[in-house]
C-alpha cells in the first residue's frame, strides 16, 4: 500500500472501510456460490459462509488494525464514544473533572512559578552564552575589580558590569522607589537589547565625569509619560538628581534580575553624581557589581575560567583592599576566578524560595495523587456497573487490550478536560501566589504567561494522571470472566465482594497521604503562629517607623550641623501631639538590613574570628523606651553623651553573658574592629533585654548599641521610631509637616514596626497558608473518597444487609459492621500515614520554628482530626445501611 | 477452542500465500484459499480470519501489490500480485521451511 493510500485512509476513514467491506463481502459471495454449486440452498449457503468466516466485524477490525494509521481512526472513535458515555453520566463527569482540575491547576500554578523563577531564560539574544564572573564563589565584585577585568580580559567578545538598585523618584516628601540598574557602557550591546525610542546607553556614556543620563523601560515610559515620543531629552529626578532621558528600552527586556524588573538604567559613572564623590567607584571593598560576559566564539566555559584565573596576580595587586587583616587578604589572593552560566538571570527569589517551591511542588503533587485515587475509585465503581456491557463485548470477541485502550482513552479525556479547567485555576492561582509573596513595599514582578514549558508540563501531567487513574479500573474491567459477569446480573445472586478491594486500598493510600499533608500543615501553621506571636524583645504595636533622608539641601553641612539637624528633628517630632516617645537609630530591627563587627574585650577570647562577631546599632537616647525594650541595669544614653565625652555603649544580655559571663558588664570596655585594628575602648554603661535583630527566627544574638550623639561623622539619612498614643498611621500628616519644618526637602518613607515584622514573615505565612489550604483540600478529597467507597460497598451489599436485618440483626449491629470496615481502612491509612509523615516532614524542618518535624502532639492531633472527619463521613452510609427496609431490599433483586 | 488438524502452522501462512501467488500470478483472496486447499488435497485449510490480515501486512511490507479488478463473474475483487521483494522473501521462507522440516524429521527419526 502506498503512503498516499495510508494517509488517505486516515483522512477518509470510510474509504478504508469500503475497501475492506468490499474485499470481505466478495470473499463471502464467492463462498456462497461454491456452496450453492455443491447443492446448498442460497439461504443455508449464506448462513454457512458467514459461520465459516467467523465474526465478520471482528475480522474487519483485525485486518484494518494492520494499518499503521489505523490507531488514529480508532482514537477518534474512542473519543466520540468516551464523550457519549461522559454525557450519559454528567454528575460523575463533573466530580471527576473538577477534582482533577483542582489537582492539575495547583500543579500548573506552582510549576509556572518555578518556571518563572528558576527555569525561564532571559529575554535577550542567545542567553545561554552569557557567563557571570565568579570570584571566590561570589558573583559580586568591586568596581576596581570590574575595571581590571574589563581592561585585561581576552575571553569575552562583550562584557559589562551592572548592579541592581533602587531610586527614589520623589524629590521631597513621601518616597517613591523604583527598581533600577547601574550599568556599564557595554551592557546593552553585549546583551543585544535595543531601544524602541531614542538610544540605549553606550560605552561613551560610561566614562568618569559623565553627564547624568538614563534609559527607561517601556513600562515606565507608558505609566509615567503616557508613551509620548517627547520623552527623549526630558529629565527625571532620581534620588533628587536630574537625569536626562536618552532612550526607551525594548518592552520584552526587564533587566537581569528575575522578580525585580528594572525601570531605569543609569551608567555606573553616574554614581559620582548621586554620591557627590567617587567613594563607590574607587572603593576596594564595596561589593555590588555583577560582571557578565559573552565568551568569544569557540571559547568554552572551562577555557574562559582558566584564562580569567591567569589575571589573578595582576588583579590582586591592583585591587586588594589596603587595610584588610592578613587572613582575609590571603583569602583574597588565593581566590579562584571562574565563570558560571547566567542564562536564567539573577534572582534573590531563587535562593529564598527554592526550597519552599520544592516543598509546594511536592504538596500539590500529593494532592493530585489523592484526586487521582478518587477518580480511579469513581471509574472502578462505574466499571462495575458497566461490567455487563464489557462482558458482552468480551463474549463477542473483543480483545482485552482493545477494551483497556478504550477505557484509557476515556480516562485521559477526563484528565485533559480537567487540565483545561485546571489551566484557568492555575492562572488565578499563580497570580494569587504572587500576591501572597509580595508586600506593599516590594511587589514581586514575574512573567507568569503560559509559555511552552508550562503548557507541556500541564499536558504531560494530564496524560500521566489519565493513565495513572485509568489503568487499574481498565485492567480490572477487561479481565472479567464473561460468564461470571453476565451471571451476576441474574436474579438472586449475592455479590461476592472481596474483603479488600483495589478501591479500598486506594482509599487507604488517600488517607495516608492526606495525613502527611495535614500534619505538614499543622506543623507549618503552628510555626508561623509561634513566629508571629513570639516576644521579639520589643513592643510591636503603636510604633511608626520613619526613614528620613535629609541630604537634599544640606549637601555642604558640617558634621556639627548634621548632628544638630538630627537633634532638631528628634526634638521637633517629640513635640508633635499624639507622639508619646520618639528616638532615632541607624537601623530598625527585622528590616532586612544588618551591621556586624568583631569586638574584643579584656578577659574575652573569641573561639574564632567569626565567633567574635556581634550585631551593632547606633541609637539615640530614648531608643529602648520607645521600642519597649527593658533596661536591665545601668543607664540609657543621655544628653551628657556628646562627641567629646568618653565613648559609651549599651549591650544586650546575650552579649553580656557571652563576653563577660557572670561578671557585671557595667564599667567594662569593648573595642570594635576597624579594618586590621580595633577602635578606642568604649565603656559599657547599660544592659538591655534581648531583642530580635535580623529575623524573628533567630535565637538571642549578642548586640552592641553605640551612642548616636557621639558619632563624629553623622549621616543625614536616619531612621526614626515614633511611639504613638492613638492609631499609628493617623499621625503621619502631622509628622510630615513637623519634618518639613526642620528639613523642607527631606524624603520620607513610612512603615510601622508591626508591618515590618509581619513582612519579614511572608515566606512562613505564604507557606503555612498554602499548606493549610492544600491540607484541607486533601482531607476533603480523601473524605469524599471514603464516603464514596462506603456508599458503594453498602449499595453492593444491600441484599446481604437486608437478609441480616430480616434475620433479626439490630440496627446498631449493622452500623457496627459498616463502621468496623471504616475503622480498618482509616486505621491502616493513619498507620501508614504516620510512618510516611515521620519520614517526610524532615523536608520542611528549615521552615519549622519551635517544633520538631516528628512532634508527637502534631501527629496525634492530625490523626484524630483525620479519623474524626473520616468517621463522620462514613456515618451516613452506615446509617443508610441500618435504616434499610429488608422487604424493599430483597424485593429489588 | 480445540485445535483443528488442518490449521496452518503458525508462520507458514506467508510462505503458502507467497508461493501460491508466485505460481498463479494474479489472485484474489478467495482464490488463494481455494488454491491452497485444492493443491494440498484438503490437508490444509486457510482460515479467512488469518488470511486477510496477512495479505494486508504483506502488502504493507511491499511483498505484494494489491489492486482492484473484475472477476470472470464480473464481481469486484482485490487482486494480489507478487513483487520482487516478495520473491526474495519467498526464497527465504522456502529455505527456512526446508530447514525446519529436515530438523523436525531428524528429531522424529532419531530422538
Amino acid at each position: 500500500m502506498s503512503w498516499f493510500a495510508r494517509i488517505r485512509n486516515v483522512i477518509r476513514p470510510n474509504g478504508l472501510s469500503d475497501d475492506l467491506d468490499r474485499e470481505l463481502s466478495f470473499h463471502i459471495a464467492e463462498r456462497i456460490d461454491d456452496l450453492v454449486a455443491h447443492g446448498m440452498t442460497p439461504d443455508a449457503a449464506r448462513r454457512e459462509a458467514r459461520r465459516q468466516f467467523g465474526n465478520y466485524g471482528l475480522q474487519k477490525e483485525y485486518t484494518r488494525e494492520r494499518d499503521v494509521f489505523r490507531w488514529l481512526e480508532t482514537l477518534l472513535g474512542d473519543l466520540r464514544y468516551a464523550l457519549r458515555t461522559l454525557r450519559a453520566s454528567p454528575a460523575f463527569a463533573l466530580v471527576a473533572i473538577l477534582s482533577l482540575a483542582l489537582g492539575i491547576g495547583a500543579n500548573t500554578a506552582i510549576f509556572s512559578l518555578i518556571n518563572a523563577v528558576m527555569l525561564k531564560s532571559l529575554p535577550v539574544s542567545h542567553p545561554e552564552e552569557l557567563m557571570v564572573v565568579v570570584r571566590d564563589s561570589s558573583k559580586t565584585a568591586t568596581n576596581p575589580i570590574w575595571e581590571y577585568v574589563r581592561d585585561h580580559q581576552d575571553v569575552f567578545s562583550g562584557t559589562f558590569a551592572y548592579s541592581p538598585t533602587q531610586f527614589n523618584l520623589a524629590s521631597r516628601g513621601q518616597v517613591r522607589n523604583v527598581y533600577a540598574n547601574w550599568v556599564s557602557g557595554a551592557y546593552f550591546s553585549t546583551l543585544g537589547v535595543r531601544a524602541v525610542l531614542g538610544r540605549t546607553l553606550l560605552p561613551a556614556d560610561d566614562v568618569r565625569g559623565c553627564p547624568a543620563v538614563a534609559a527607561i523601560s517601556s513600562s515606565f515610559w507608558q505609566t509615567e509619560y503616557g508613551g509620548s515620543d517627547a520623552v527623549i531629552g526630558r529629565t527625571v529626578a532620581l534620588d533628587g538628581h536630574q537625569f536626562q532621558i536618552v532612550g526607551v528600552i525594548d518592552p520584552a527586556f526587564f533587566g537581569l534580575d528575575v522578580g525585580a524588573h528594572a525601570q531605569i538604567y543609569t551608567p555606573l559613572c553616574a554614581q559620582t553624581i548621586m554620591n557627590g564623590d567617587d567613594k563607590w567607584i574607587d572603593a576596594r571593598s564595596t561589593w555590588y557589581l555583577h560582571i557578565v560576559g559573552r565568551p568569544k566564539p569557540g571559547i568554552t566555559p572551562a577555557q574562559a575560567s582558566a584564562r580569567l584565573q591567569m589575571l589573578m596576580p595582576g588583579l590582586v595587586e591592583a585591587t586588594l583592599p589596603p587595610n584588610w587583616p592578613p587572613d582575609a587578604a590571603a583569602r583574597y589572593q588565593n581566590a579562584r576566578m571562574e565563570v558560571a552560566s547566567v542564562a536564567t538571570g539573577f534572582s534573590d527569589l531563587r535562593t529564598t524560595y527554592r526550597k519552599a517551591l520544592f516543598v509546594l511542588m511536592t504538596v500539590v503533587g500529593i494532592v493530585l495523587l489523592i484526586a487521582c485515587a478518587n477518580v480511579a475509585n469513581l471509574l472502578l465503581a462505574r466499571a462495575t456497573k458497566r461490567q455487563h456491557e464489557i462482558a458482552v463485548r468480551l463474549a463477542l470477541g473483543a480483545r482485552p487490550a482493545r477494551l483497556i485502550r478504550q477505557l484509557l482513552t476515556e480516562s485521559v479525556l477526563l484528565a485533559l478536560m480537567g487540565a483545561a479547567i485546571g489551566v484557568v485555576f492555575a492562572i488565578w492561582g499563580s497570580h494569587l501566589l504572587l500576591h501572597l509573596m509580595s508586600t506593599s513595599g516590594d511587589a514581586v514582578a514575574l512573567d507568569l504567561s503560559l509559555d511552552l514549558p508550562v503548557l507541556a508540563f500541564t499536558a504531560g501531567v494530564a496524560v500521566a494522571t489519565g493513565v495513572l487513574f485509568g489503568l487499574a479500573p481498565a485492567w480490572r474491567a477487561a479481565r472479567v470472566a464473561p460468564h461470571n459477569a453476565m451471571k451476576s446480573q441474574a436474579r438472586g445472586v449475592a455479590d461476592g465482594h472481596s474483603r479488600f478491594s483495589v478501591g479500598k486500598a486506594l482509599v487507604v493510600a488517600q488517607i495516608a497521604l492526606s495525613l502527611l499533608l495535614v500534619a505538614g500543615a499543622v506543623l507549618l501553621l503552628g510555626s508561623w503562629r509561634r513566629l508571629a506571636t513570639v516576644d521579639p524583645g520589643f513592643k510591636r504595636d503603636h510604633v511608626l517607623l520613619l526613614a528620613a533622608d535629609m541630604r537634599s539641601g544640606n549637601e555642604n553641612a558640617s558634621p556639627e550641623q548634621r548632628s544638630s539637624l538630627r537633634r532638631q528633628l528628634l526634638d521637633r517630632l517629640r513635640a508633635v501631639p499624639g507622639v508619646r516617645m520618639a528616638s532615632a537609630s541607624e537601623l530598625t530591627p527585622i528590616s532586612g538590613a544588618g551591621w556586624n563587627n568583631d569586638i574584643k574585650a579584656d578577659g574575652y577570647a573569641p573561639a574564632s574570628r567569626d565567633d567574635g562577631l556581634v550585631w551593632m546599632n547606633e541609637v539615640s537616647d530614648g531608643y529602648f523606651s520607645t521600642m519597649g525594650t527593658a533596661l536591665i541595669t545601668g543607664r540609657d544614653f543621655n544628653t551628657s553623651d556628646v562627641p567629646g565625652s568618653a565613648k559609651v555603649a549599651i549591650v544586650n544580655e546575650a552579649l553580656a553573658r557571652k563576653v563577660f559571663d557572670t561578671r557585671s558588664p557595667i564599667g567594662q570596655h569593648i573595642q570594635v574592629a576597624n579594618g586590621k585594628d580595633y577602635g578606642p575602648p568604649i565603656e559599657i554603661v547599660g544592659v538591655v533585654g534581648n531583642a530580635k535583630y535580623e529575623s524573628m527566627r533567630e535565637t538571642p544574638q549578642p548586640i552592641a548599641y553605640i551612642s548616636m550623639a557621639q558619632d563624629t561623622d553623622p549621616g543625614l539619612s536616619v531612621k526614626v521610631e515614633i511611639r504613638t498614643v492613638g492609631p499609628t498611621t493617623a499621625i503621619i500628616p502631622s509628622i510630615k509637616s513637623a519634618v518639613a519644618e526642620v528639613a523642607p526637602r527631606a524624603s520620607l518613607d513610612f512603615t510601622t514596626l508591626d508591618r515590618q515584622v509581619a513582612e519579614s514573615l511572608r515566606l512562613p505565612r505564604t507557606l503555612a497558608t498554602l499548606a493549610g489550604f492544600f491540607g484541607v483540600l486533601a482531607l476533603l478529597l480523601a473524605t469524599i473518597g471514603l464516603y464514596g467507597i462506603m456508599s458503594y460497598t453498602v449499595a453492593r451489599r444491600r441484599n446481604e444487609i437486608g437478609v441480616r436485618i430480616a434475620l433479626g440483626a439490630r440496627q446498631s449491629r449493622v452500623v457496627r459492621m459498616v463502621m468496623g470496615e471504616v475503622g480498618l481502612i482509616v486505621g491502616l491509612g493513619v498507620g501508614i500515614g504516620i510512618l510516611l509523615t515521620l519520614g517526610l516532614t524532615r523536608l520542611v524542618s528549615v521552615f519549622l520554628y519551635g517544633v520538631a518535624p516528628s512532634d508527637p502532639t502534631t501527629m496525634v492531633l492530625s490523626a484524630v482530626m483525620l479519623a474524626g472527619v473520616a468517621f463522620a463521613a462514613a456515618m451516613l452510609p452506615a446509617w443508610r445501611a441500618a435504616g434499610l427496609d429488608p422487604v424493599t431490599a430483597l424485593r429489588e433483586n | 477452542m480445540p485445535k483443528n488438524k488442518n490449521d496452518i502452522l503458525q508462520g507458514t501462512l506467508a510462505l503458502l500465500v507467497l508461493k501460491a501467488i508466485a505460481a498463479q500470478g494474479r489472485m484474489h483472496g478467495y482464490a488463494i484459499t481455494a488454491h491452497i486447499q485444492r493443491v494440498s488435497a484438503d490437508l490444509l485449510r486457510v482460515e479467512e480470519g488469518s488470511l486477510y490480515p496477512a495479505l494486508h501486512r504483506m502488502a504493507q511490507d511491499g511483498w505484494l501489490r494489491a489492486e482492484w479488478g473484475t472477476t470472470e463473474k464480473n464481481r469486484q475483487a482485490r487482486f494480489y500480485t507478487i513483487t520482487a521483494a516478495g520473491r526474495k522473501q519467498l526464497a527465504l521462507e522456502e529455505e527456512s521451511w526446508t530447514r525446519l522440516r529436515d530438523g523436525v524429521q531428524r528429531v522424529l527419526r532419531y530422538a
